[in-house]
């Protein structure tokens, strides 16, 4: 059975928090997910990595989703208890050849955000962006972490006239022909942006997608 | 008033059918042709996976295939929906009504084993039908599309499993540009300009909203074709749902075609699907609908799916549902509320009861888990059905003999009622499939070997034990241990169980012997 400890658990706003676990002993890249299933429970759930793949630990940011047995058990861990990881897996990576040549967009929603996090903190060289598109304006994770280069869409700001998904900003903004877009987070908003970015030349070899659900 | 109001939207609805029919005059088919193989048996090319060959009829509707000829019959184009093994034709039957249909566009689904087939077929079907334009479909063109230009007479090779939604749009372009070749400008295609010359229009649009994806219309499809001879069906006429998830919403497993960098996975709203099957079940009278998505509803929306179910009465209609899950994805009180509805039939991936077999494949799940969700559904009522796979280039004896150990024990203890074995056969180029190649395990690179009916990889041990292992599984259904237990399940007194033993096991017993054969019918060689 493969069981790690939790190092700490970190609310991050009133549904969202951040599962530092043990690092297993495996290769692991930025982008991957993995099964995350609590003992006894006989249920797992897929999380993307958020932490750097570099890292003694792993991170994951979780939303507590009401009904949801597995996030809401999640939410209740303590220090020192244990959870059950299968992974790492999946191919939404980020090719190194392509660093030195192309700029990266970042679109993520919500949680989404988490395998751009994981990027950003394990390739030191990107020329990135990062458009986070989020309900309420605590919800900008660690936004510190990108520096100018994070732009968050809040859909319900304290300022109703600031409101904006991040579809209203990827329509006012100019894409350089050299740039690789990477979209995670919820379907709907992964086709309407595709879309856009399409229509703006953007060739769907350069469009990478993860779906959260 | 709303009987009016309905009547007048009907109204429209059909006049505007009418209109796009006039202004759209091109004739699509969408076909699959009856490949035979030299013993008689018939390739399912159609069955939403990998190839196999049955010598039994058995006929699976294409689901996607079927959604994409509804969406273009919605539009006014002429759909010919030609299956030649579901129709009961040979060969040249299906070859020379096809060529009479003088149809503008051809589309056909291909994968591994039956390419070279279909690329003898496109030239043969070139000289017949010179200025129809031949597109090409499916998992393995998709990923090795200029092995296909190159091989064949085809036109345009799809690289989307989206096949709908790549062909609404394309056929779109296609009937208003005479230039379509040099000028269209949609994803995911590959495109013949000349003798050598191909455009490669890019990646295919990964995620697309599938709620705008018609419910497949199911006159157009002749669904009865396929109602009767599915092997899983406890009750017909059967048929299969629009699948509610493309194409897996894990998609992580090696062997699986539904894995890949290029794919992620769409989801449809959940009242959508509740319409079909309401329409399925009070119009068309269907007694079982299997929804054959690689992973079906998960956590809140497999709740509000089976309270959808109860809440609209049909779960005391007489129908049963099925579904296609994985370990350690529905809980207990999901799989309760889902027998209340009158879920039956779950179709679960064991593949193996090894660890590291299951971590290579990345199956995902933990063995010691497994236990747990056959004793949920088989308390509820559920007939839970295992696919195990053998032959994986890396399966010691141990490995081996412990899979056939544990197969025995779950179904003799009816932790599971039915199960299926495979010979695991790469395919598609999927990532097991490019492991073989790296590995230098293939042991032959003829596509027509790839059929599943032979192990196709270097093993640990002398391939007869393995066929000696489907062997033994299979014959777990004629144990009377086995059978004894069914003879328990009579005591819960549930309709289901009495069906299983005395309607659907003499069925089965038929297609279990025909597995037998298929499977082993290389062992000595």
């Amino acid at each position: 059975m493969k069981t790690f400890n939790v190092i700490s658990n970190t609310l991050l706003s009133e549904n969202t928090f951040k599962l530092r676990v043990e690092r297993p002993k495996c290769e692991i890249l930025a982008g991957q997910c993995f099964n995350i299933g609590l003992p006894g429970l006989d249920i797992n759930r897929e999380y993307s990595m958020y932490s750097s793949a570099d890292a003694d630990y792993i991170d994951f940011i979780i939303r507590r989703v009401e009904g949801g047995l597995v996030s809401e058990r999640l939410f209740d861990l303590k220090v020192n208890d244990k959870v059950e990881l299968d992974g790492p897996y999946g191919a939404f990576l980020i090719n190194e050849d392509c660093i030195p040549n192309n700029k990266f967009m970042f679109v993520a929603t919500g949680t989404g955000i988490a395998p751009f996090h994981s990027f950003v903190s394990t390739y030191s060289n990107l020329d990135y962006k990062v458009i986070h598109g989020i309900r309420l304006d605590n919800e900008s994770y660690d936004y510190g972490d990108y520096g100018e280069r994070y732009f968050p869409c809040v859909s319900k700001p304290l300022n109703s006239k600031n409101s904006q998904r991040v579809t209203d900003f990827l329509q006012k903004i100019e894409i350089s022909n050299n740039t690789l877009v990477y979209i995670c987070g919820n379907r709907n908003m992964i086709s309407d942006v595709y879309d856009i970015v399409h229509g703006k030349g953007v060739f769907g070899d350069s469009i990478f997608t993860e779906t959260f659900f | 008033m709303i009987l009016f109001m309905a009547k007048v939207f009907l109204e429209i609805a059909s006049l505007q059918k009418l209109f796009f029919k006039l202004v759209n005059n091109m004739k699509i088919a969408i076909s699959y042709p009856p490949i035979i193989n030299k013993l008689g048996q018939k390739a399912m090319v159609s069955q939403n996976r990998n190839v196999q060959y049955f010598k039994k009829p058995t006929y699976l509707l294409p689901v996607t295939y079927a959604q994409a000829a509804t969406w273009l019959s919605e539009l006014g184009y002429e759909i010919y929906w030609d299956d030649g093994n579901a129709d009961l034709k040979n060969l040249d039957e299906w070859f020379n009504d096809l060529v009479d249909f003088k149809p503008d566009v051809v589309v056909f689904e291909s994968t591994t084993p039956v390419m070279k087939f279909y690329w003898d077929l496109t030239i043969r079907l070139r000289k017949a039908l010179p200025d129809t334009v031949i597109i090409m479909t499916g998992y393995h063109s998709m990923r090795m599309p200029a092995e296909t230009m190159n091989n064949s007479a085809v036109d345009v090779v799809l690289r989307s499993s989206h096949v709908d939604f790549a062909l609404k749009k394309f056929i779109e372009y296609l009937d208003q540009h005479k230039s379509w070749r040099l000028t269209c400008p949609i994803e995911g295609l590959f495109i013949r300009i000349g003798k050598n010359d191909i455009r490669d229009t890019g990646s295919f649009k990964q995620v697309e909203p599938l709620n705008t994806s018609p419910i497949i219309d199911r006159d157009l499809v002749r669904w009865k074709n396929y109602a009767y001879e599915n092997g899983n069906f406890l009750q017909t006429p059967g048929t299969y749902a629009t699948s509610v998830i493309r194409d897996c919403m894990f998609g992580k497993c090696t062997f699986c075609r539904y894995n890949g960098p290029d794919l992620t996975f769409s989801m449809m709203d959940v009242e959508k699907s509740l319409d079909e099957y309401q329409n399925l079940i009070e119009n068309y009278k269907v007694k079982e609908i299997f929804d054959d998505s690689g992973v079906w509803y998960r956590g809140k929306e497999a709740r509000d799916f089976a309270k959808g179910i109860i809440s609209r009465g049909l779960h005391k209609k007489g129908c049963y549902f099925g579904i296609n899950t994985r370990f350690e994805y529905l809980d207990e009180e999901t799989i309760k509320l889902m027998a209340k509805a009158n879920f039956r039939f779950i179709l679960l991936g064991y593949e193996a009861a090894d660890q590291e077999t299951l971590s290579r494949l990345n199956k995902g799940y933990q063995l010691q888990h497994v236990e747990n969700c056959l004793k949920w559904m088989t308390k509820y009522g559920l007939h839970p059905h295992l696919t195990i796979m053998v032959g994986y280039y890396w399966q010691t004896k141990d490995m081996l003999d412990n899979t056939v150990k544990e197969v025995k024990r779950i179904m003799y203890s009816g932790l599971a009622r039915t199960l299926q074995v495979t010979l695991c056969t790469p395919l598609d180029y999927t990532p097991y499939h490019k492991e073989c190649i790296e590995k230098n395990v293939l042991l032959t690179e003829d596509y027509d070997d790839f059929d599943m009916s032979k192990l196709i990889v270097r093993t640990p041990e002398d391939h007869d034990y393995y066929y000696q292992a489907v062997k033994d599984m299979y014959s777990i259904a004629f144990s009377p241990r086995f059978i004894l237990r069914q003879i328990i399940f009579l005591f819960k007194f549930r309709k289901r169980d009495w069906q299983f033993l005395f309607v659907y096991s003499l069925r089965a017993l038929r297609r279990v012997r025909q597995h037998i054969f298929n499977l082993t019918s290389h062992q000595g060689e």
